[in-house]
């Protein structure tokens, strides 16, 4: 591999959540990206805390994995709890809300989706990710929505696709957001996509790049080597792929493997599939990775500490 | 009748006496813009008077400011219209307008401001504006008349009235300016960045009726400075506005911008999607069919001026498939007439060959071939199910305007079922085609500076650039020069994009400076060098796409060509699929090329390692297909008897028979300078 002087780009830096000094009302901000090599080795310098680890929750449990909902119990139903829960229990640095009511056919309540921001929004003081419409046909009004709830707090709005963006980008420039623009696990249209976004207006340092992430057994290492690969361009220069990344993989914990494992070890089972996706993804640079099981936010985390400890010197502890 | 000359120039002078006599505190409620046309082109917050002189000053005294100012000025002493007039709005209302323009739910902005002499001639703008998507803004006397006309105004009707005298309409350009600031990232002050925003994205017209007074006529016409053209359906003489007849006003209008509506669902009685595209109707399924050798048929698409295409137009000349007998075959000619501002004769060959796609989307129809070779069929079901002529073409239509939204602004589709009426379009058909083949044929690699990359494969083979030239076509052989261009224009961030040749290093193996930066940097840094006439030092990568593979065989001096179709040995010992396995995946592997079939009869075949005369081997299949064109290629060269001289699997599938074979027919590529 090169040597850290050959690599002559840098991956752009993008800001997530506003404190009061800022406009808004987080606790916390965090920068993410700004490095100038691989992910983990001593010249990588990272602008901020590399990963940050996002738990995810939703406004509609139905879809969301058993294994999840077991844990959390009553939680579910209730994302304002469920949030507070994330930031003050589970420790996580930010909170990924899917508004998975979205999903729904026929959603008429998009004046309560707008309220189920706002109250997330008081519920945690967490810079936030929002993730929108399930539906097209919706996803202005969705969308606007959000944006105007969140504005001023710089969230980060999910999720952009090449032939599904717009709503999202205008949301984003008219509220002051960034976006994540996802593309399926492709560095060409992972490119093509931040195009189509810069073009219509949305700057670089506000995008975040979800190369779509496979479980375990089910496609990660696609999602692994393009992650890779998307560094790789970004440190060689191509400035429309320097961006940051963001590593989720939603299957991990509905895998076959999880739903039929015996009842005493379906849970240390789910745990361990989905650690095994976001580690690695963090491995492979993503500067934020998303967990839905509330005991992987501490099990990945201390794995990538290990990980930089080993590298200070420190031999590395076993992680996980 | 005003002369727009004249008016403008008195409405300036009186814009300017108004400014020296103008006095007291200007501001409008809820923005953080200020007077936002004063502050994005100065950066001067106009709090009062002397503040807006200031502003008017540094503008350049831009009658926009004045009439900004004065506008103000006037909502300051008289108060604001009553409802239903909006007068300034708000921020937050421009946020979520400004929203819903980047989000594509309005197309663009229009102004109609003045007094319409007819209120139903008015109505139908309006009406026509909203269909369209469009975002309308009212300002002066043509409010109440569309109002009276029964039109309903308000922001929920995409209608928007801003104030009941065309003062108003300076809002307009306030509007402009506050969601240049907002969405464009333009900074107060940055009057070249807020001109250029408004230009290149706010996609705005104004339709002008009769009766402005000449400040209001001289405030219009400088929104001609940020780019928004200004149409007019009488009432003015002698400036830049656009004369359109009052019908016209709006297809217009969205012309100049380049607006333009998006068509969603085909309204024919069948199913369409790429879906279907794989699918055949077999002869017991059938219901008619066209061409195939059974009865004369062809397909052509033409670019027409701009006024000679109507949009949606679909002809029928001769009888319907209702009235067909089932089972047979009918003569039929597809006829396509396009036009668009950004489209070009060049394109039509390759705009031509979707029509092949486009009818298979259809559930209930098939085509295969191209030009006078098609071959159509239409299926029983669908017929039953009213599937008529007239739907298969709604079906090409709507896809070319789907489909092409940028390139194309019009098509109209003729379909000929008329035996004899078929045979004479022919006849005018065949001549497009000769022209056009006599077009691709003569165009050279040295007649452009430009050659298209193709990127499609790196989803599989990640390094893998292809370099198209109009004599080297991708090696799928199903991307030609053309059409990498064509692609780069419809997607100017897709797959296909411009390769500036740069400078020449060796012209004979085809080596250029911006063909190897390009390499390098689509390659992500693996390939520095491609050499695009040879095959030996620096060839092109290889994907898994390439229709042939192009061989070194040292021990005869010469090349061999295997292609996919063939399953068979060749002299190397090897298939076309060992082959392939060994130098696709995006690698580059000299002494191997994948190359398409059409590059064999160019001119730059193997120009590094001496030309077509260096071919020895290749399979009969391949021979066969390549058959008269091949020919008349060696002709061309005078070497007719080459076509003898090169081995087939029949004549030599071994090495050492290649070998006796070449030496006893005296193949030029034995007494040839060393490959290796």
């Amino acid at each position: 591999m090169a040597e850290p002087s050959e690599w002559t780009g840098t991956i752009g830096r993008v800001v997530l959540g506003a404190t009061r000094g800022e406009g808004g009302t987080r606790s916390v901000q965090y920068c993410i990206g700004g490095s100038r090599d691989l992910p983990f080795l001593p010249d990588e310098v990272p602008c901020g805390k590399r990963p940050l680890i996002a738990f995810e929750i939703c406004d509609d449990p139905a879809l969301w994995p058993p294994v999840v909902r077991e844990q959390v119990g009553d939680l579910a139903g209730d994302p304002a709890a469920w949030a507070r829960e994330a930031e003050k229990a589970y420790g996580a640095d930010l909170v990924r809300l899917h508004l998975t009511s979205t999903h729904r056919r026929q959603v008429a309540d998009l004046e309560g989706v707008k309220r189920t921001v706002e109250s997330v929004l008081a519920a945690t003081t967490l810079p936030l990710i929002i993730e929108g419409s399930g539906d097209p046909a919706i996803d202005s009004d969705v969308f606007q929505r959000c944006g105007e709830a969140g504005a001023g707090e710089r969230l980060l709005l999910g999720t952009a696709e090449a032939d599904r963006y717009r709503s999202i980008a205008a949301a984003a420039l008219a509220y002051g957001h960034a976006v994540i623009a996802q593309s399926p696990i492709d560095i060409n249209l992972a490119k093509q996509l931040n195009i189509l976004l810069r073009e219509i207006g949305v700057p670089a340092d506000r995008i975040v790049i979800d190369p779509y992430t496979g479980a375990l057994g089910y496609g990660f290492e696609y999602s692994y080597s393009v992650m890779e690969r998307i560094r790789f361009a970004a440190l060689k220069g191509d400035a429309d792929l320097a961006m940051p990344v963001l590593s989720a993989a939603p299957d991990s914990l509905t895998v076959r493997e999880v739903r039929d494992a015996a009842p005493a070890e379906r849970q240390e089972r789910a745990l361990s599939w989905e650690f095994h996706a976001a580690f690695p993804a963090a491995v492979a640079g993503a500067d934020i990775v998303c967990v839905r099981h509330p005991l992987s936010v501490k099990r990945v985390r201390d794995a990538c500490s290990a990980l930089s400890a080993g590298l200070k010197g420190t031999p590395a502890q076993g992680g996980g | 009748m005003t002369d727009i000359r004249i008016a403008v120039q008195n409405g300036r002078e009186e814009l300017e006496r108004g400014m020296h006599t103008l006095s007291g505190a200007l501001q409008h409620p809820e923005t953080a813009y200020h007077l936002p046309i004063a502050f994005a082109l100065t950066g001067i917050a106009v709090h009062d008077a002397d503040g807006a002189r200031d502003a008017y000053a540094k503008a350049g005294s831009h009658p926009l400011v004045a009439a900004e100012c004065l506008r103000a000025a006037r909502i300051a002493g008289q108060g604001p219209d009553p409802p239903p007039y909006t007068g300034f709005v708000p921020d937050t209302v421009i946020r979520k307008l400004g929203y819903t323009l980047v989000d594509g739910s309005i197309l663009g902005l229009a102004l109609l401001t003045g007094t319409p002499d007819s209120p139903d001639a008015a109505a139908a703008i309006a009406r026509e504006l909203q269909e369209k998507y469009m975002l309308t803004f009212l300002a002066g006397p043509v409010v109440p008349i569309l109002q009276k006309a029964g039109v309903k105004v308000g922001l929920d009707y995409r209608l928007v009235p801003l104030g009941s005298t065309p003062d108003a309409g300076v809002h307009f350009a306030d509007i402009l300016a506050r969601v240049a600031m907002m969405f464009g990232g333009v900074s107060p002050g940055d009057a070249g960045r807020l001109v250029a925003y408004a230009k290149e994205r706010a996609r705005a017209f104004v339709v002008v009726f009769p009766g402005l007074a000449a400040t209001d006529v001289a405030a219009t016409d400088s929104l001609r400075d940020l780019g928004i053209p200004i149409l007019t359906a009488g009432g003015y003489e002698g400036g830049d506005w656009i004369a359109v007849s009052s019908g016209q006003a709006v297809t217009r209008g969205m012309e100049l911008r380049q607006i333009r509506v998006k068509v969603t669902a085909i309204p024919i009685p069948m199913a369409c999607s790429p879906a279907f595209e794989g699918k055949s109707i077999r002869k017991e399924e059938m219901h008619v069919e066209f061409g195939g050798g059974r009865s004369p048929a062809f397909e052509l698409l033409r670019m027409r001026p701009a006024g000679g295409v109507k949009d949606g137009l679909i002809r029928l000349i001769g009888p319907d498939a209702g009235e067909m007998k089932p089972g047979s075959a009918v003569p039929l000619g597809i006829l396509v007439e396009v036009a668009g501002a950004r489209m070009r004769k060049d394109f039509e060959p390759v705009l031509e060959r979707k029509i092949h796609n486009f009818v298979n989307y259809g559930e209930g129809t098939w085509h295969v071939a191209q030009r006078n070779l098609i071959w159509v069929r239409l299926a029983k079901d669908a017929v039953a199910k009213g599937l008529r002529m007239e739907h298969l073409g709604t079906l090409i239509q709507a896809k070319f305007r789907i489909d092409f939204p940028d390139l194309l602004d019009a098509v109209q589709v003729t379909l000929i079922t008329d035996r004899e009426k078929v045979l004479a379009a022919e006849k005018e058909a065949e001549a497009v085609y000769r022209e056009r083949d006599e077009r691709v044929m003569g165009m050279k690699d040295g007649d452009v500076d430009t050659f298209y990359s193709c990127i499609l494969c790196q989803t599989f083979a990640p390094n893998h650039v292809c370099v198209i030239t109009p004599q080297r076509p991708a090696l799928c052989g199903a991307i030609s020069w053309l059409d990498g261009k064509i692609a780069y224009e419809i997607a100017p961030a897709g797959a296909n994009q411009p390769v500036a040749k740069g400078r020449t290093i060796d012209a004979q193996r085809g080596e250029f400076e911006g063909v190897n930066e390009f390499v390098r940097k689509a390659s992500h840094g693996e390939v520095s060098r491609c050499a695009l006439y040879g095959i030996m030092e620096y060839p092109m990568t290889c994907c898994g796409c390439f229709e042939c593979v192009a061989a070194v065989l040292p021990e005869v001096n010469g090349i061999m060509v295997v292609n996919r179709e063939y399953a068979g040995d060749t002299p190397m010992g090897m298939t076309f699929s060992t082959l392939a396995g060994t130098i696709g995946g995006g690698a580059q592997t000299p002494g191997f090329a994948g190359i398409s079939k059409g590059y064999i009869l160019s001119e730059r075949f193997l120009q590094a390692e001496g030309g077509i005369g260096r071919l020895v081997w290749m399979p009969r299949i391949l021979k066969e297909e390549l058959g008269d064109r091949l020919n008349t290629r060696l002709t061309t060269l005078g070497i007719p008897e080459l076509l003898g001289k090169i081995a087939d699997e029949e004549t030599a599938p071994t090495l050492e028979q290649l070998i006796e074979f070449l030496t006893r027919r005296e193949h030029p590529a034995l007494s040839m300078s060393p490959l290796v």
